[in-house]
C-alpha cells in the first residue's frame, strides 16, 4: 500500500471519529423538552384529576408524560425546597388538587385566581385511605400559559 | 406545651417533599431531584411513608433523564416508587420543643418493582412548631435489580446517595 493510500485512510478515519464524536457530543448535550413553545392538549384541573384519580387506561395512555394546559382556579402558592413555586388548582376533592412546580414563575398569583398553566402531566400519586387525605395529580416544568 | 406546636395523634404530610440522588464516578457526577414526593407521618403512631413518581426526577442533561426513566428505572414498568414503614423511637421525640432529634426509620423500601426492607436513621427537626425531616442513606442499584449496560458501567457508580428532605404539614 502506497503512502498516499495510507495517508487516505488516515484522513477517512479522522473525520469519521470526529463524525461520530460530535454526534455523541450532540445526543448527549441535547437540550430539554420546549415546554413553552409546545403545543399542549387542553384541559381542565377538575376533569385532569378525576380522569386519572380514577386510573383509567385511556386517559393515562392520553395525559401521563405529555404536555397538558390546565386551566382552574389557585387554590394555594408555596414555595418548594428549591425555592420554586408551586402552585395548587382547586379540584371537587376538598384536600386533591393539581399540583404545579413552576419552571417560570407567576408574579402576583394568588388564591382565588383563575390560571391557565402548561407543564408535562406525570400523573397521580395516591395519599392515603386510612387517613383520609387524597393524592395530586402533578405537572412538573410549568410555564404560564396564553 | 406551646399554643402551635404539634400535637400526638395528628397527621402531617406534604405533597411537595424533595427526594434527590447522588452519584460520583470518575467522569462524572449525576444528580436528580424530584420535588413532587408525597409522604405522611402519624406522631403517635411513628407511620411514615413516601410516595413518588420517577418520571418527576429532574437531571441536569435531557439524555441523563431519558436513559433513568428508559434504560434503569423502566419508569413505563413500574411508575412509582415508594417507602411503607416507621419511626421506631417515634415516643422518644418531643414534638413539643423546638430541636433536632434522631429517627431510627425502618420499613419496605419499594424501587423497580423490587421491596427490600431497610433501616436507617435521619432527622426529625422542630422549629416554630413546625416539622421537617431529613435523612440521607445509600442502596445498592443490584439489590433493586436495576441493571447498568457494561458500555457506561464505568460512569454510574453501583452505590447510589439518596437525600430526603421534606417539611410537613398539619391535615
Amino acid at each position: 500500500m502506497s503512502r498516499k493510500v495510507k495517508r487516505y485512510i488516515l484522513l477517512l478515519l479522522i473525520i469519521i471519529i470526529t463524525i461520530i464524536a460530535l454526534i455523541g457530543y450532540q445526543v448527549w448535550n441535547k437540550p430539554h423538552q420546549d415546554i413553552k413553545n409546545a403545543v399542549a392538549a387542553k384541559t381542565n384541573a377538575i376533569e385532569l384529576y378525576n380522569s386519572l384519580s380514577n386510573d383509567s387506561a385511556n386517559t393515562k395512555a392520553f395525559f401521563i408524560n405529555k404536555i397538558v394546559a390546565v386551566s382552574g382556579e389557585v387554590k394555594q402558592v408555596s414555595k418548594n425546597q428549591q425555592n420554586q413555586q408551586v402552585i395548587l388548582l382547586k379540584t371537587n376533592i376538598a384536600d386533591g388538587s393539581v399540583n404545579c412546580t413552576m419552571e417560570e414563575n407567576i408574579k402576583n398569583v394568588k388564591a382565588g385566581d383563575m390560571v391557565l398553566l402548561k407543564g408535562i402531566c406525570i400523573g397521580y400519586i395516591g395519599g392515603d385511605n386510612d387517613m383520609q387525605l387524597p393524592g395530586d395529580v402533578f405537572l412538573v416544568r410549568c410555564y404560564p400559559s396564553d | 406545651m406551646a399554643a402551635n406546636s404539634p400535637i400526638k395523634g395528628q397527621v402531617y404530610f406534604t405533597k411537595n417533599g424533595s427526594i434527590s440522588f447522588f452519584s460520583k464516578t470518575i467522569l462524572q457526577n449525576i444528580q436528580a431531584d424530584n420535588n413532587e414526593v408525597i409522604s405522611i407521618l402519624n406522631l403517635q403512631t411513628g407511620a411514615l411513608q413516601f410516595s413518588l413518581l420517577n418520571t418527576a426526577f429532574h437531571f441536569p442533561k435531557a439524555k441523563m433523564e431519558e436513559d433513568f426513566n428508559e434504560n434503569y428505572m423502566e419508569s413505563d414498568k413500574y411508575p412509582r416508587s415508594t417507602f411503607k414503614g416507621s419511626i421506631a423511637n417515634i415516643d422518644k421525640i418531643d414534638f413539643s420543643k423546638d430541636g433536632t432529634w434522631q429517627a431510627n426509620v425502618t420499613g419496605d423500601l419499594m424501587i423497580h418493582g423490587v421491596t427490600k426492607n431497610i433501616t436507617t436513621s435521619g432527622k426529625i427537626i422542630i422549629k416554630d412548631g413546625k416539622i421537617s425531616a431529613a435523612a440521607s442513606f445509600k442502596i445498592l442499584l443490584e439489590d433493586y435489580h436495576i441493571k447498568i449496560p457494561s458500555i457506561v458501567s464505568n460512569k454510574i457508580s453501583e452505590n447510589i446517595e439518596i437525600n430526603i428532605d421534606c417539611n410537613y404539614e398539619k391535615k
